[in-house]
């Protein structure tokens, strides 16, 4: 049954989807929209496999990933290590939690200029940009599910004289799970933003180069495919988000 | 219990207070080694924070508290609490045996140890085959097995129970109060058992204290003539259970007052 379910519900989506490339088919077909803005879908595959084949766009593709992963695999430490901190101490939030507010809200593209002039155009330079921007998220949902730990768990932990590193580690951050993993997901997605503007704003190649420079050139049909391969970057992460959620999770699914 | 045996707990004149609220005065009794002592009593009367006192988890605002002749400073391996509110005491995101494991990495027992001892654990409370499973897949008995089966990985010489059944329905309160006893008898494990139900704590009990509110002080000790081991049927229709169940019921009436 459920079975049954979940491929009625893919088949349905995949449904969807290509109603939607119809739509795109029709629109360009007609010209509706001149070609040198919209290309044709099937076009935009050729351009597709073509940039993938020889390379460039695969390249282009691989540095964004690369990007998109190690500024996000450093957000994920500094988040969840300063979220447990603060989390942790009720004295460091009542000092840090207006300096954080103020920092928080800022746009981490518009940091990027500071970036750029303090630690220079570099690879670095990215990376800590796209930290910056991700671990917002982590730091709040970290802090949050450590406050919001069960009083009673921690009653028990103190019954059994747990030292504090080990509640930590034993209880609050397993507890705080959920929460770290709906940011991880959450950050992801703001690592990708990320790294294709600091592509576009440096110029390094990814797939933020390749947009800015095929639609400069009018290459519509090159420009979409780089489009194609954001989006479906974004949805094998939340795939990949889903399995991980599924295994790390597996206590909240076993109560149904 | 005989006077002559050293207490293995000892309150002497201890006074709690929280603020300008004096919530438990003057209070002075023993606990025998593997004697079953509940302390019942009106609601807010202190029952729960006399537990706390005895586990460590709340100091004295006067007189001490000593177990084995040494003051107590904090909570120590040697008591062991099981709380009432069994969902929300166990690690939800841990399996039975995770859940027992926990008191076992606190106190450093070694990986393949631990598995032994958890085995061990399951199967005296009950819950052999259970292993694997999650608190929420486990009804609210097996949850309290599950919780017990925590607290004896300590390897206590003092379990502290908060209204351990108070949230179970009849059936399950009675096959626990049955298996609690059943542990107590072949551990030795002295018991000190907080609840509402005046005949549970006769059921089980070897004394009774009884406290009176506002502040929390001690009434009366009672001490139940009953012998062991005791049945659900038989023990609750003897005369004594039902006299002093009567005499119980006047206690906490009459201090309502």
């Amino acid at each position: 049954m459920i079975r049954f379910t979940q491929i009625a519900s893919f088949a349905l989506s995949l449904l969807v989807a290509l109603a939607l490339i119809g739509l795109w088919h029709f629109v360009a077909s007609a010209r509706l929209v001149p070609p040198i803005f919209l290309p044709l879908p099937e076009k935009t595959f050729d351009a597709l496999v073509t940039g993938m084949q020889n390379g460039v766009l695969l390249d282009a593709s691989l540095a964004t990933l690369r990007r998109m992963f190690f500024g996000w695999f450093l957000a994920c430490l500094a988040g969840i290590s300063l979220g447990a901190l603060v989390g942790s101490s009720q004295k460091l939030r009542i000092y840090v939690a207006p300096m954080l507010e103020t920092l928080r809200p800022l746009p981490a593209s518009s940091l990027i200029p500071l970036f750029i002039a303090v630690i220079g155009l570099s690879e670095g330079m990215i990376l800590g940009v796209i930290a910056f921007g991700a671990l917002w998220p982590l730091l709040l949902a970290t802090t949050h599910g450590i406050v919001s730990v069960e009083p009673l768990l921690i009653e028990v932990a103190q019954a059994l004289a747990m030292p504090k590193h080990k509640v930590l580690w034993k209880i609050s951050l397993p507890s705080a799970m959920p929460d770290i993993l709906a940011a991880m997901r959450l950050s992801l997605t703001v690592s990708l933003i990320l790294a294709v503007v600091c592509e576009m704003l440096t110029g390094s190649e990814g797939l933020g180069q390749w947009l800015l420079a095929t639609s400069r050139a009018f290459a519509s049909t090159k420009m979409f495919a780089g489009i194609v391969v954001l989006g479906l970057m974004g949805y094998a992460s939340s795939l990949i988000m889903n399995l991980v959620e599924a295994r790390a999770l597996k206590w909240k699914s076993a109560a149904n | 219990m005989s006077t002559a045996m050293p207490a293995q707990i000892s309150l002497a004149d201890v006074d709690v207070s929280f603020g300008s609220k004096t919530v438990l005065s003057g209070l002075n009794f023993e606990v025998f080694k593997g004697e079953v002592i509940s302390i019942v009593g009106a609601s807010g009367c202190g029952k729960t924070t006399s537990l706390r006192l005895l586990a460590g988890l709340l100091a004295p605002s006067g007189g001490s508290v000593s177990f084995e002749g040494k003051p107590v400073r904090g909570p120590r391996r040697e008591t062991a609490i099981v709380f009432q509110d069994y969902g929300k005491a166990l690690l939800p995101w841990r399996t039975a045996e995770g859940n027992v494991s926990l008191a076992l990495e606190v106190m450093g027992v070694p990986g393949p140890e631990r598995r032994s001892r958890i085995s061990e654990l399951l199967a005296l409370t009950g819950l052999a085959g259970h292993h694997d499973k999650y608190p929420a897949q486990m009804s609210g008995g097996m949850q309290q097995r599950l919780q017990i089966a925590r607290a004896l990985a300590q390897d206590p010489a003092v379990l502290l129970m908060d209204e351990p059944f108070g949230a179970l329905d009849a059936m399950t309160r009675q096959s626990l109060q049955d298996e609690l006893l059943d542990l107590s008898a072949r551990t030795g494990v002295t018991i000190y058992f907080v609840t509402h139900d005046l005949e549970e704590a006769i059921y089980l009990s070897d004394r009774i204290i009884g406290l009176l509110p506002n502040p929390g002080r001690i009434g009366r000790i009672f001490d139940v003539p009953l012998p062991r081991p005791r049945d659900q049927l038989i023990t609750k229709e003897d005369r004594s259970f039902l006299a002093l169940r009567h005499e119980l019921y006047d206690f906490v009436k009459g201090s309502e007052h």
